[in-house]
């Protein structure tokens, strides 16, 4: 559809390449206070976070209640690997990837065969259990105390006789998140225009079909699962050390609620639309943060909205704000077929 | 010690009994999992102290009161999030239970405030404290008495309006096949009603007990007693009803026995993973039949 304004460029390039620059130049920008910056990148991790999740739910088709679970693994791995061993943060970036991809799989290698529901409800106990296991081990964790203390991301080149650079205020970390969303996208990008990414659309679509096109269900099933975990791991290692503080409370369900809604408001399975959602989900959570005490509330109460949001959108707008066709096609499926059976089946009441 | 704990596990374990009930129950009739039942529970809570201190009404007015408000609220519930989404994928309202499971939480929040409220105990009556059987140290109190004995009422009732009633007999049809029943007379948009209300009435009830006795009650109450009662249910096989109740006990004694003699601190997580395992290994549960592999879920 793109109408191509210059002979090179599509207005879509247009667009990303302006972002891109404007993403670069930002933190120099006037009138952009550490504050402002603080809250973009917390919108770059729930990107990469939400993009991780959306695999499951976007791409196969599979609801994940528990996706908070790996962020918590990914974030403790980072922290404690600090806390304990000290390992710089660019040697722990593959280790949580790992770590989370692990988890992924021995979690979803025996609950991937079962049915939608089942395999939720098993994903949300995974993720009470991960939080009870922080909470609890507190020879491991420090437990609710938390885990104070991590060190802040640093570039280390004294090996090679460079000098040691601490990352220190947000403009550092901004560029590192904005670093991680690229890489991200790309490879969300890539995934979904490979044989991978062909054969989850086939198993969302339709399962019986995909088995006879001769996909392993388990099999692709598992790889989403361990990917998706896999970036949820890195999501919360990057922010071990962006916030150089843990505690088993910000891994509750209520976070894997929020990236769900994410995903639900911007468009499950579109790429682009989750990342709108991110943005959109974080920037309405601070400024609630901000408005709610004002009406004598508590900030927690902003999840109201969040909720209301995911019942509308189910009601009104089930494949989300950007919706991809095959997604919108299966949400008004049984619709349409409502309308028809109606008069047969005398289902008014 | 073990008599004790055999008698705090049967207590809680009959309450869990009575939410694990309402999500079978649900389950049955339109497969769904109602993850806001949870909060059902916790709002037959509030109703009741709500009930009592304002209106200054008195327990064995409040309790039945709080149940035919939780049975509104249920009903209300499936009319205003589930019933439009009825031929939907199964992710659209699972996605919308858990928004309205949410939304009704942090609903109370605002109504109610976030910190945990005590149950006013002069409205109980004073009786309850007063030790009723004693035997191998244990002593029970009336409320112990109290909370078992409308427990197994209610179930027995249930049972029975299950079982002879022509709701039930229009339930059990609808669970089996909506379209045949339909086919047959039964309005099944009512019976779906009647479902949620019994569903939401008996939730209620578990909150207005578990809120009298642990004397605490606060919005967020409902969302770890409806992932336990839920595990129930899967353990009882989803969608059997004498099997939720089972499934209900069983898992109260074994929080009971595990948080006694294992770990107190791992107390919840008992439930998670007695869920996580009986969903691997015996996904039909004690009394389920095979789950028949639903049309895919989204």
């Amino acid at each position: 559809m793109d109408k191509p304004i210059s002979p090179n460029l599509t207005r879509g390039a247009k667009i990303r390449i302006g972002l891109l620059i404007l993403a670069l130049v930002l933190p120099v920008l006037p009138l952009v206070s550490d504050y402002l910056l603080h809250i973009i990148i917390l919108i770059f991790l729930y990107m990469i976070l939400s993009l991780g999740l959306n695999i499951v739910p976007g791409f196969n088709g599979l609801l994940d209640l528990g996706y908070v679970g790996f962020y918590g693994i990914g974030a403790y791995t980072s922290g404690l690997l600090t806390y304990h061993f000290g390992l710089s943060y660019w040697v722990i970036i593959p280790l949580a990837f790992i770590n989370g991809a692990i988890w992924g799989i021995l979690l979803g290698a025996p609950t991937l065969r079962l049915t939608g529901d089942y395999f939720a409800i098993v994903t949300f106990g995974f993720s009470e259990l991960v939080v009870l296991f922080l909470t609890n081990e507190i020879w491991l964790t420090r437990g609710p105390l938390g885990l104070p203390g991590i060190d802040v991301v640093s570039i280390d080149l004294t090996l090679f006789g460079g000098p040691k650079w601490e990352f220190v205020g947000e403009v550092p970390y901004y560029y590192l998140a904005l670093c991680m969303v690229l890489v991200t996208v790309f490879v969300m990008y890539r995934i979904q225009d490979s044989r991978l990414g062909r054969a989850w659309f086939a198993i969302r679509d339709d399962e019986v079909a995909a088995v006879s096109c001769g996909i392993n269900l388990l099999t692709y099933k598992v790889i989403a699962f361990a990917i998706s975990a896999a970036f949820g791991a890195v999501g919360g290692s990057f922010f071990a050390r962006w916030v150089t503080f843990l505690s088993p409370d910000m891994f509750k369900f209520w976070e894997s609620f929020l990236i769900l809604c994410m995903i639900v408001l911007g468009g499950m399975g579109n790429i682009w639309g989750v990342m709108i959602g991110a943005a959109l989900l974080v920037s309405l959570s601070e400024v609630l943060r901000e408005i709610l005490p004002l009406f004598g509330l508590p900030a927690e109460v902003r999840f109201l909205a969040f909720g209301l949001i995911m019942v509308l959108m189910m009601r009104y707008r089930p494949a989300g704000m950007l919706p991809i066709p095959a997604v919108a096609a299966q949400m008004r499926a049984g619709r349409t077929k409502r309308k028809k059976e109606k008069p047969v089946a005398g289902l008014k009441s | 010690m073990f008599l004790q704990q055999l008698v705090n596990g049967l207590v809680i374990g009959g309450i869990y009994a009575m939410i694990a009930v309402g999500y079978t129950m649900i389950y049955g009739v339109i497969q769904l999992i109602n993850f806001a039942h949870g909060e059902i529970y916790m709002l037959g809570a509030f109703f009741a102290i709500t009930f009592i201190s304002f209106l200054s009404l008195p327990f064995y007015v409040a309790f039945p009161l709080s149940m035919a408000c939780c049975a509104i609220c249920g009903v209300l519930l499936d009319i205003v999030a589930y019933r439009p989404l009825r031929r939907s994928p199964r992710l659209a309202a699972l996605i919308t239970a858990i928004g309205m499971s949410i939304f009704l939480q942090n609903l109370a929040m605002i109504i109610w405030g976030s910190r945990p409220k005590p149950f006013p105990q002069e409205a109980l009556p004073a009786y309850f404290d007063t030790t009723a059987v004693s035997f191998g140290g244990v002593n029970l109190s009336w409320f112990h008495i109290f909370i078992f004995g409308l427990t197994l009422v209610m179930m027995i009732g249930l049972n029975l309006i299950i079982k002879k009633t022509r709701w039930g007999k229009a339930m059990r049809a609808v669970a089996q096949n909506q379209t045949m029943a339909a086919l047959a007379g039964i309005n099944v948009n009512r019976v779906i009603s009647y479902t949620f209300a019994l569903a939401g009435a008996l939730g209620g009830a578990a909150g207005i007990m578990v809120g009298a006795y642990y004397n605490s009650i606060y919005p967020t109450m409902g969302y770890v007693a409806g992932v336990k009662a839920f595990a129930a249910a899967v353990l009882g096989g989803i969608g059997s009803v004498p099997g939720a109740m089972l499934g209900g006990v069983v898992l109260g004694v074994a929080e009971a026995f595990g948080a006694g003699y294992l770990s107190s601190l791992y107390r919840d997580g008992i439930s998670y993973a007695v869920m996580i395992i009986v969903i691997i290994l015996i996904p039909a549960g004690l009394f389920g039949r095979v789950l028949k592999e639903t049309k895919k879920s989204m």
